[in-house]
């Protein structure tokens, strides 16, 4: 039951960490935009060079439009296949892309072992359905497990060999490579030592909708591989939004609110409300042409001069 | 040599942290392979004895030396207080999300280093990876201002912070050109080019430390007396007077340029250093705009003649000041529509990076010349000759005005009606590499730093226009098309420096100045190879 409460405990915290990161970021202040083009979300023309509504002679007088079509077109093989990485830093995308990819098929994996775990809980444990679920836990796991293995190996090389990568890197750097290797290579190592078919994975994902107290309840711990991996993916989960690897998800908010964010402002509009509250904060920077004192605001500094030619 | 050199060893003791050694930035090909072997002039130790300058070969802020350990430790106190502040959104709404993004999302690949011209053309010095400062802050920031930092900093990465740390970070945070370029191709989307930009801003807003470029002669005596340039009302009167008569006498066309007019369709905010450095260039604009009956007008207000907006540089308090006059002054005019004329950086600060600031009757439309240009030259209203443009022409691109607006075909088209021989530069458009004269360094010439901005961070631009007019003769006149100040500025003194004209024939200007050439029916060409212009002649 111990291995259990871990699941349940770094579950938890992944939740309350993830949302606590989302949450910051929905209820920071509005920004100035900081865009930079190409902006995927543009219409197809533009997309192809990089251009911008702003080409057209008084877009203002136009709705302003996006295509998500276009920016799923740009995400999906981003996100999936590390398009950007394969074309700027090639060397470093051949064990950057199975990382990630393998994590992805973790993700996937572990969807799959949850759905088939709903319908063994709801009595359909065998079947075509749950057959072929089982196949795509199988292909999916394993194909996970050997890319992961061999990107988390890959890139702690890389870090150890490349200079521009080790003098950037800390101990948690190494840290967080290791530990996810630790997590792939011991999952790998449970499936070659005879649960080739993820038996055992499915068994605890099962436990873990049921409390631990159901049938077809996986004992864990029946080897060292079989404990390495559920105490790691555990704490793995846990572990990432706790980190700068966070960025597997916060690159929503630096792509669509940051890189991309070339939403006009409109007179009248929420945007405008928005910009009218920056305005009445009052900032407290010291240096004497600011001329601030934490009364005035940004609304009475940017109207005023400088404090050294008054 | 190159020294290998970490973030942390920003804060040791030294007289020089990184020396750029004679042959070591990248090689020039023929005829200028003597340039291979050229290395900064060295510092007078006279005029660095009591400037901060141990971070390379060169200095652009020359930040006065602290007296005494106590002053130097209160500035370290100051240094935290203002980076504290970039966190506060009463401090930094503007920036605030972008910044806590790109300071916690860095998976330190290095991506971004390959895409940087500053490092490669430096021969791959390491503390001019974008990286290199943005970890610096990143480290200092987890380690003073996080709780538990102090622990957590043998584990996150270390740093010590001492006056040294923080005087060689202002200095480095003046060798990145904030072209963004690292932001671009980084995977994740982080952006070092911002964060450079956010240490500029600290140094500024809390310190007073900027260059005196930018800030002391630059926005301040903006807002003072009218311009950058020192430029009262009167004076740029007389400019654009003087202007009218040269045009009138170098093209034989007659043009008149309307001041405040109320009401008129547009308000076209030129670069003031148009005026003084390329009056040719607020001369072809009035041509194009008479001959193609558009109602406009230029402002005589202190400030309404001079479009530039330095604190997009380095202080968002400065930024904002002038960004309101600019604004103010079109309302008062009743424009349409303001025109930013040929200045890539102050089209990003009015167009992009005001817009979230301007509320009300101040937020008036802001439109490219790029894009006005094109409507007219596309629009049949004038009628052309390309042929008076057969000569090599290439395109630069300002990074403020493509990568930063994604204004990138206008310009373009214009190109390809008018000029039979244009040809793009390798890469072009979103992808291009910058001047070298961003952010600021385009005027910034104290000490050597022009001849560091000549030598290093201008050179990929100089290798790209070599490389875009490959294999044409070196007598035959080339033009490099720059449609902004600044990179003008920048080009025109790498051509200087390389000899580039005696060379390869190479020249450079604006794009109204093609166009205005281009114009079927002008008695004489504006564009003149060879020949001084009338106003240094005279």
């Amino acid at each position: 039951m111990g291995f259990y409460v871990l699941s349940y405990l770094c579950i938890m915290v992944f939740i309350g960490a993830t949302g606590y990161l989302i949450y910051r970021q929905i209820n920071l202040p509005l920004h100035v935009r900081w865009e930079i083009y190409p902006v995927q979300h543009e219409i197809t023309a533009r997309t192809a060079y990089g251009g911008s509504y702003m080409e057209k002679v008084n877009w203002w007088n136009d709705k302003y439009e996006n295509s998500r079509i276009n920016e799923l077109k740009y995400m999906v093989p981003e996100i999936l296949f590390l398009r950007g990485l394969w074309k700027e830093n090639r060397s470093l995308w051949w064990f950057s892309f199975p990382l990630h990819f393998g994590l992805y098929l973790m993700i996937a994996t572990f969807a799959l072992l949850l759905l088939h775990a709903c319908f063994t809980l709801g009595g359909f444990s065998v079947g075509v359905v749950s057959f072929l679920l089982s196949g795509l836990i199988v292909a999916a796991g394993w194909s996970g497990l050997i890319l992961g293995s061999i990107g988390s190996l890959g890139m702690f090389y890389r870090r150890l060999t490349d200079r521009s990568l080790k003098d950037y890197s800390s101990f948690s750097d190494y840290f967080n490579i290791i530990f996810i290797g630790l997590f792939f290579i011991s999952a790998l190592a449970t499936c070659l030592s005879g649960d080739s078919f993820l038996e055992g994975a499915k068994a605890y994902t099962f436990g873990l909708l049921t409390a631990g107290s159901s049938r077809n309840l996986y004992v864990p711990g029946q080897n060292v591989a079989g404990f390495l991996t559920i105490v790691s993916a555990s704490l793995l989960v846990a572990y990432i939004p706790l980190t700068h690897m966070s960025h597997m998800f916060m690159k929503y908010f630096l792509y669509h609110n940051v890189k991309w964010d070339d939403v006009p402002n409109r007179r009248g509009g929420q945007m405008e409300a928005a910009i009218k509250n920056n305005l009445e904060l009052k900032p407290t920077w010291q240096a004497k042409h600011i001329n601030a004192d934490g009364h005035k605001s940004w609304r009475d500094i940017a109207s005023s001069a400088p404090k050294e030619m008054k | 040599m190159n020294i290998r050199l970490k973030p942390s060893d920003i804060a040791k003791a030294s007289d020089c942290l990184c020396h750029i050694d004679p042959g070591e930035l990248s090689l020039l090909p023929p005829p200028y392979e003597d340039f291979n072997q050229r290395a900064l002039t060295p510092l007078k130790p006279e005029k660095i004895n009591n400037i901060e300058a141990s971070l390379d070969d060169t200095v652009a802020i020359g930040i006065p030396k602290p007296a005494t350990k106590q002053e130097e430790e209160a500035l370290v106190r100051q240094f935290l207080s203002g980076l504290k502040k970039l966190f506060e959104k009463e401090n930094n709404w503007t920036f605030l999300q972008p910044l806590m993004l790109s300071m916690e999302h860095c998976a330190k690949c290095q991506t971004c280093s390959s895409a940087c011209p500053v490092f490669e053309m430096s021969g791959g010095k390491d503390i001019y990876r974008p990286i290199f400062r943005a970890e610096v802050l990143r480290r200092i920031y987890r380690k003073y201002l996080k709780p538990g930092g102090k622990i957590t900093a043998k584990l996150n990465g270390d740093i010590d912070l001492n006056w040294t740390t923080i005087a060689r970070l202002a200095e480095l945070s003046y060798r990145c050109t904030l072209c963004r370029r690292c932001a671009t191709v980084c995977p994740i989307g982080v952006d070092n080019g911002l964060i450079n930009h956010e240490i500029r801003k600290l140094f500024s807003q809390e310190m007073g430390i900027a260059p005196k470029e930018i800030h002391d002669k630059g926005s301040v005596q903006h807002l003072r007396v009218g311009s950058s340039t020192g430029m009262t009302p009167p004076a740029a009167k007389d400019s654009v007077e003087f202007i009218q008569e040269e045009m009138e006498e170098i093209t034989g066309y007659k043009v008149s340029i309307p001041w405040d007019v109320e009401g008129a369709d547009i308000l076209l905010l030129h670069n003031a250093g148009e005026m003084l450095a390329w009056p040719e260039n607020v001369g072809a604009f009035a041509i194009i705009f008479q001959a193609a009956g558009i109602s406009w007008t230029m402002s005589s207000e202190a400030a309404g003649y001079d479009a530039v907006n330095y604190g997009l540089w380095y202080d968002d308090v400065q930024f904002s000041r002038v960004a309101v006059k600019h604004a103010d002054i079109a309302r008062k005019l009743k424009v349409k529509k303001i025109v930013i004329g040929e200045c890539g950086h102050a089209h990003k600060a009015l167009t992009v990076i005001a817009d979230r600031l301007l509320t009300g009757d101040l937020n008036i439309p802001r439109e490219s010349a790029m894009v006005t240009l094109e409507d007219i030259v596309m629009s049949g209203r004038l009628k052309f000759d390309p042929l008076k443009n057969n000569f090599p022409v290439t395109l630069h691109d300002p990074c403020n005005v493509v990568r930063a607006m994604g204004i990138v075909e206008p310009q373009r088209r214009i190109l390809r009606k008018i000029a039979p021989q244009f040809r793009e530069m390798t890469p072009h458009g979103v992808d291009n590499y910058c001047c070298g004269g961003g952010s600021g360094f385009a005027i910034m010439s104290g000490y050597n730093f022009a001849e560091w901005r000549n030598l290093v961070s201008s050179r990929k631009k100089f290798l790209q226009i070599l490389k875009a007019f490959e294999g044409e003769p070196p007598d035959v006149p080339k033009y490099v098309c720059a449609p902004c100040s600044n990179c003008k500025g920048a080009i025109r003194d790498i051509l200087h420096y390389y000899h580039a004209e005696e060379r390869s024939g190479l020249h450079y200007g604006g794009l109204v100045e093609l166009v205005v050439n281009a114009l079927a029916g002008m008695k004489k060409p504006i564009i003149r190879f060879g020949e001084k212009p009338s106003w240094e002649a005279k």
